[in-house]
Parts: C-alpha cells; sequence; structure tokens
C-alpha cells in the first residue's frame, strides 16, 4: 500500500513537472521566437496524451493544472481555460481503451480533433460574444497553422511520453519486485 | 466503477469551473491574490528561461549582423550627418517653441512621462490574444491602466499586475480599443486592433468624423478625450482611409510606430492618465466632450501656422478650456458638429 502510494506520488510529481516545463516552453520560448508564426499547444498535447494513455482521472486532473496555469497567465475570465482542459482530458480518456503502444494513428486523430474544439471554444468565448463573425478566415489564418504544427510536435511528442512512461513502468516493476 | 467515479468527477470540476468564471467575471480582481502566489513561483522561472534563450538568440545573431555591420556603418554615418544637420535646425525651433510656450504660458511637457524600463519574460502563445507579460510588478511602481510605450510608439496598456510581473494586451490585440485623434488637426477617432489587419501589420480606425480631416499618412496620437490613455502619445500613420458606406462616418487603416514582432524591451509610463494633473474625469470627457479637442483643432486649423504649435497643445486639456473660454463663440460652434462621435 505504501509503495502503491509512494509510486502514485513520484508519478505525480513527474506529471506536475511536464506541465510546468510545457507551459514554460508555451509562454516564454516559442512566442518570442521571432520566425514562427504559429506555435505548437503543448499542454493540449500532454493533456490529451495523458488522458489518453491513463484514462480520463488522469487526464482530468491534468488538465485541470494545465488550465489553471494558463487562466493564471492570462487576464480573461478565471477558469475559462480549465474549463475546456479539463473536457479534452476526460474525452480523450474514454479513448483510453483503444491504447496501445506504437499506436500513433489515433493520437494524431485526436490531436487534430482536440485543436480543432479548443480553438473553436475560444472563438465562441472570446470573438463569437464580441459580433466578430468571421469564421472561415479564423479558421484560415490561426486554427489550421497551429493545428498543424501541433501534429507534427505530436508526432514526435508522443513517442517522447510513451518512452518516458516505459521507463517509469519498468521502474515501478523492478521496484515492486524488489519490495515483494 | 471507475467510470461512474470519473463522470463524478467531471461534473464536480465542471461546476468549479463554472463558478470560477462567474465569480471572476462578477468581481474584477477576485483571484488577484491566488495569481499573485503563482507570480511568485513562475515568474522566476519564465526570467530565467527567457534571459537563457535571448541570450542564445542575441549571440546566434551577432555573428549574422556582424556581417552587415560594416555597410550599416556606412549608411550610418552618413545618416548621422543629416540628423546633426536637421538637430540643429531643430533645436533653435525648441528654443523658439519654449519662448513661445513662456509667452502663452504653458508649462506642457507632454512627452516627458516617468518611465520604467522592463522585459518581456512570457507572450501568449495563440494567435489569438496579442498580450505579454513583464518582468516588473507593483513592487516596481507597475499598477493597472498604465501605458506601455516601445521603439517610440504605443504598445498596450498593463491589464493585470502582480508583485514581480505585469500582464500588458497590446493594441494590435483584437479586444483593444483607444481613443486617438490625428496630430495635425485633432479630429478624435478610435483605433481598435483587428486580428484581421494583424497579418499584415496594421490596425483599424474608425468613427472619423465625415467632416474630419484625416488623410492618408497623417500621424494619429493617443486622444486627450481617453479616459485610460495619456495624451499625444505616437500611435501611428493613418492609411486607407475611405467613407463609410452610411456615408456618415469615415475609417480606414493604421500603421504602428511599435514594432510588435521583436519584443524584447518596453517602457512602461508610470504616471496614470487618471492621476494627471487638468485632466478631464471620466465623465467629464465624455458629457463636456472635446471641447478641447475642437478647440485646439481650431487653431492647428489655422493655415498660418499648420502642425507646430498644435503638437504643443492638444493635449493640455487644462489650456484647451482656457483657449475654449476666450476663443471667439462663433469659433467653436460651427465645430460643435464634429463632437459629435
Amino acid at each position: 500500500m505504501n509503495i502503491r502510494l509512494k509510486k502514485a506520488l513520484k508519478r505525480a510529481g513527474i506529471y506536475a513537472l511536464l506541465i510546468l516545463v510545457c507551459f514554460t516552453l508555451q509562454t516564454g520560448v516559442f512566442p518570442l521566437i521571432p520566425f514562427l508564426s504559429s506555435a505548437p499547444n503543448l499542454l493540449l498535447i500532454l493533456t490529451f496524451s495523458l488522458g489518453f494513455m491513463y484514462g480520463g482521472n488522469t487526464g482530468m486532473i491534468c488538465g485541470l493544472c494545465a488550465g489553471l496555469l494558463m487562466d493564471l497567465f492570462t487576464s480573461g475570465p478565471f477558469g475559462f481555460y480549465s474549463l475546456i482542459y479539463l473536457y479534452i482530458g476526460f474525452f480523450n480518456g474514454i479513448f483510453t481503451r483503444y491504447y496501445y503502444d506504437e499506436f500513433i494513428t489515433l493520437p494524431l486523430i485526436l490531436c487534430a480533433v482536440n485543436e480543432f474544439v479548443y480553438n473553436f471554444y475560444i472563438f465562441l468565448g472570446r470573438f463569437l460574444v464580441r459580433n466578430k463573425l468571421d469564421f472561415g478566415f479564423y479558421f484560415m489564418d490561426i486554427i489550421l497553422p497551429e493545428l498543424v504544427f501541433s501534429l507534427i510536435v505530436t508526432l514526435v511528442v508522443y513517442r517522447l511520453f510513451l518512452m518516458a512512461n516505459k521507463k517509469l513502468d519498468v521502474i515501478d516493476q523492478r521496484r515492486g519486485q524488489n519490495a515483494a | 466503477m471507475d467510470n461512474k467515479g470519473s463522470k463524478y468527477m467531471l461534473i464536480l470540476l465542471t461546476v468549479f469551473c463554472a463558478v470560477l468564471i462567474v465569480l471572476s467575471s462578477i468581481q474584477n480582481g477576485a483571484v488577484d491574490p491566488l495569481r499573485n502566489a503563482v507570480g511568485y513561483v513562475l515568474v522566476p522561472i519564465q526570467k530565467g528561461v527567457n534571459s537563457v534563450g535571448t541570450g542564445i538568440y542575441n549571440a546566434l545573431s551577432e555573428s549574422r549582423n556582424l556581417k552587415y555591420a560594416y555597410e550599416e556603418n556606412k549608411s550610418l554615418r552618413e545618416q548621422i550627418d543629416t540628423l546633426t544637420e536637421e538637430n540643429n535646425r531643430l533645436k533653435s525651433d525648441t528654443l523658439e517653441l519654449s519662448r513661445l510656450r513662456e509667452l502663452y504660458d504653458l508649462d506642457q511637457q507632454y512627452m516627458q512621462y516617468p518611465k520604467v524600463a522592463a522585459r518581456v519574460i512570457a507572450k501568449d502563445s495563440e494567435k489569438w490574444f496579442q498580450v505579454f507579460r513583464i518582468d516588473k510588478g507593483s513592487a516596481d511602481g507597475i499598477e493597472t491602466d498604465m501605458n506601455v510605450l516601445c521603439g517610440g510608439g504605443l504598445l498596450g496598456i498593463v491589464t493585470d499586475v502582480g508583485a514581480n510581473y505585469a500582464t500588458v494586451r497590446t493594441i494590435i490585440d483584437d479586444e483593444s480599443r483607444v481613443s486617438a485623434m490625428s496630430q495635425h488637426s485633432a479630429d478624435t477617432c478610435i483605433v481598435a486592433g483587428d486580428l484581421m489587419l494583424f497579418e499584415s501589420g496594421k490596425l483599424r480606425i474608425s468613427n472619423i468624423d465625415k467632416n474630419a480631416s484625416i488623410a492618408d499618412g497623417d500621424a494619429i496620437v493617443t486622444s486627450n478625450i481617453s479616459t485610460k490613455f495619456l495624451p499625444g502619445i505616437l500611435i501611428g500613420y493613418a492609411s486607407n482611409i475611405q467613407v463609410d458606406s452610411k456615408q456618415l462616418t469615415k475609417s480606414g487603416e493604421l500603421i504602428p510606430v511599435a514594432d510588435f514582432d521583436n519584443l524584447q524591451e518596453v517602457f512602461v509610463i508610470t504616471q496614470k492618465k487618471q492621476a494627471l494633473p487638468g485632466a478631464l474625469s471620466p465623465l467629464d470627457a465624455e458629457a463636456g466632450t472635446g471641447i478641447a479637442p475642437e478647440t485646439a483643432g481650431g487653431e492647428a486649423g489655422e493655415p498660418t501656422n499648420p502642425a507646430e504649435p498644435a503638437a504643443g497643445e492638444v493635449p493640455e486639456t487644462g489650456a484647451g478650456e482656457e483657449a475654449a473660454s476666450e476663443a471667439a463663440d462663433p469659433e467653436t460652434a460651427p465645430m460643435g458638429e464634429e463632437s459629435g462621435t
């Protein structure tokens, strides 16, 4: 029991660190690179990857943390980002039953859908309400570049998450055996 | 079991988020203490990452820039010559201006607001919003609604302050609206950020009176009837001004002076419009409307002395009012038409 708790805590710590790293990259590094016209949404990729790999609960908690960070950073209504990240974590958790290693097609599809839903949510919440209706323009100009960029990054980053995940599993198993 | 559990969790957390959204929408600043506390942890990280990043970037671009340095040096030298000449001329103009100001008993020095330099440490990665964070906060005397400058032009406004950081919304953000006027004729207008014009690096100007004399290339500065922006700060130059389809107003585009692509250092003006001596209170600005701009416009419009006095007098609200009382009544009457906006 104690070992399980320790394991869970350790994983939580690692995920918290991952969220922080993604957040820092996303707000402090990508946007300040002058020749990058669009940036991948790392927090979104992290949230849906965790949701997909470990199920809705993990996804929701991760999403909530990521969303809260975004809410604390931006100055819109507080909770706006938390809500969408929460739902993305939950809904990607539904697909966890189709999850197996090296299966990259579904994550890519999920990434595209998530990116679209996420940006559409921003469009609804922050633009449509101010009577800015030209969704076609916003789609071509903002959503699509970010979507493509995120897809490319997912190809790489998802593998990284998988690898880290496997390593963690191996370590956990060894620990478990030692303890036994 | 687990599935049911997650559904309850989802509902619970959804309610939690919804309550937060409603709370923060109703009461602005309800979550500020929380933001502040998290800022203590996050800002040092962002600062560190940022300084490493800019260090690398600057080192990389330095070697590349060296190639062009020689050519640049040559052209800059030529530029120095012309500028020195111009400077001399301007110096004498300044002397003349200060003498004239004394005559007018004006001590307006609107471009000498106290400023604080700050570094941009983080930016919203989404293209939806043009918001960034600087490494100075309330501990350095920064407050909300302070104006931010960069490259000699208006960049944005502080929307949110923590102890060691502040969030700035740039004027190109889609939600930004600045009350502005033409430096030349003091015709008022609204400069609004527009995501659709953002790609081409422009902003939208609207609500210009049909009879206003704003033309392409006119310098647009912040208006003195604005409640949050200090008067007389250069925003950019008007372009593509056209009469709207309703034939009542004109609108067009604005090319900003500030460089929004490569933000590193910005200046925050630590004086707020609300605290400006002689500033109209927001209500006055609304009700009394443009007594000041109109009169100033009337003076600037005199053919004998164009832009020169306008620059000094336009932002001086106090003087504007004085001038208004002094000015002949018939002069203000026809101008009243313009104050409709």
